[in-house]
């Protein structure tokens, strides 16, 4: 299987272990990811809420250097917010005024027909649960997860075709093909406060902290999630949490490929779960699972 | 229009129809039925509630819709787009209104994210890709907070998370692109 891929800003900076461990985690499936060569930013968010003709023209951009360097039908985008970015330019192009005045603007023909998935759909649709399981060589029995998938790799349902968007679960059946327990809880898709990361750092605590202290309430190890902004606020953020509201969350954040990585017998160096923020490595080494 | 206990609202019949010249969404369809302003994260924060931002934009008061500060805690989570009974894209409405705040320069605290819009843009247009220590550096500089942050960061640079140098991508190439974007929208 070969796909296009669009790693997007946050995977070469702050989310650089995604982007490692979904490169390896492919590499044991057999998915050969071709990355556009020269790839330019989404716009991410920024562009959406001042410039509504660049938030377009942008991913559209992408999609036609991808088309034109590889030809691949399909675009794998582990990021979120620029599988979001993907998808709505998807969408709104299906008006033909916009489409003419996005070509012009990006001096290329917009092609119409690539497939956008974000890194959870390849491997829960195009791989499967029961393909995964089968190249587990370590089984992660020892930890709870409670998977957070956020907002943008559901919603809004017009753009992401789901129609679980309010209670998703295909990445617990990935974890639990990978040996580990899932837990039920109620903040898999609250937001975690992204946008602000920079700006409203107040707003960032007080929504990390009732996803943490959830996770907590129900018994959870670790949580995963499948974007890097995501990671961002609830790796970094758990310190300030624990001054501001008195507790003691000291929860290992993991990118879902990392504990895929890790049950297929990949390296925790590899995996890049040295460069988390809220201490990863001593926890698993506890669990002997590494 | 006037309500009891304020003052004189200010009406600009127009609105409504900026609106939908602006992203398509008609705001008469809402029948404030406050599924929006349930689901979303940050309502607490927001002076007015994004179902309160919604009639605004019928009644066509402008100043509440446009100087409140419900806009700039909107964090595009799309829970109210996603919930929404009349399949209003209430984000998308959202993000209208912070552009014409934006382009019409009104003057309202947005949290900074009117400068870190501004600066996200710039970096984009002349680098192609983001780089995030200009960026934050820049930010805190420029919102008279040149420290936050600062531990938070040394830790990122050591693990290796902040590239200290920009990566430079088709630099003539996103000029070209945001000088014709923006003939189109003269
Ligand atoms: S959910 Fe839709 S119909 Fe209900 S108040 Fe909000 S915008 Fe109006
Ligand atoms: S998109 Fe904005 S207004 Fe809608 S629920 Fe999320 S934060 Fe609230």
């Amino acid at each position: 299987m070969k796909l296009s891929y669009y790693p997007g800003c946050s995977l070469h900076s702050t989310g650089a272990e995604y982007d490692a461990s979904t490169r390896k985690v492919c590499e044991k499936l057999g998915i050969e990811l071709v990355e556009i060569e020269d790839w330019v930013c989404c716009g991410s968010t920024p562009a959406h809420q001042c410039d509504e003709l660049m938030s377009i023209a942008l991913p559209a951009k992408n999609m036609a250097l991808a088309r034109e360097q590889s030809g691949l039908g399909e675009i794998c985008a582990p990021c979120a917010s620029c599988y979001s970015r993907l998808k709505f330019a998807q969408e709104r192009l299906t008006d033909d005024h916009l489409r003419r005045q996005v070509e012009h603007v990006i001096d290329a023909r917009y092609p119409d027909d690539i497939k956008v998935l974000h890194m959870l759909e390849v491997i829960s649709e195009k791989v499967g649960a029961d393909a995964v399981k089968e190249k587990v060589v370590k089984t992660l029995d020892s930890i709870k997860v409670a998977c957070y998938y956020g907002c943008l790799i559901t919603r809004p349902p017009k753009v992401t075709a789901r129609e679980d968007f309010e209670n998703p679960t295909d990445m617990e059946a990935l974890i639990e093909a990978l040996g580990a327990e899932t837990v039920d809880w109620n903040m898999k898709t609250f937001c975690c406060g992204a946008a602000f990361a920079l700006t409203r750092t107040e707003v960032v605590v007080d929504l990390t902290g009732k996803i943490l202290a959830d996770a907590h309430a129900v018994g959870a190890d670790v949580i995963a999630v499948g974007c890097p902004l995501c990671h961002v606020n609830l790796d970094t953020r758990q310190q300030q949490i624990n001054e501001k509201l008195g507790t003691n969350f000291n929860i290992p954040i993991f990118y879902f490929t990392q504990l895929m990585g890790l049950a297929m017998g990949i390296g925790p160096k590899d995996l890049g779960i040295h460069k988390h923020i809220t201490e990863a490595e001593s926890f698993l080494k506890e669990r002997a699972l590494i | 229009m006037k309500i009891a206990g304020q003052k004189e609202s200010k009406i600009d019949p127009t609105l409504a129809e900026e609106i939908r010249q602006r992203c398509g969404e008609n705001v008469f369809l809402c029948y404030q039925c406050k599924k929006c302003a349930s689901g979303c994260p940050t309502r607490p924060f927001m002076e007015s509630t994004p179902t309160e931002l919604m009639r605004y934009l019928q009644l066509g008061m402008i100043d509440e819709a446009m100087k409140k500060d419900t806009i700039w805690y909107c964090l595009s989570c799309q829970t109210c787009s996603a919930r929404c009974p009349q399949n209003i894209d209430i984000a998308h409405v959202v993000d209208a209104v912070k552009i014409i705040v934006q382009e019409k320069n009104i003057k309202v605290d947005t949290g900074n994210a009117k400068l870190f819009n501004r600066l996200w843009m710039t970096l984009l247009k002349y680098m192609g890709r983001m780089y995030e220590m200009g960026l934050t550096g820049m930010l805190n500089l420029f919102s008279g907070k040149p420290f936050k942050d600062l531990p938070l960061g040394i830790k990122l640079i050591k693990k290796g998370k902040l590239k200290l140098l920009p990566t430079i991508k088709r630099p003539f190439e996103m000029m070209k692109m945001f000088s014709r974007a923006r003939d189109l929208k003269k």
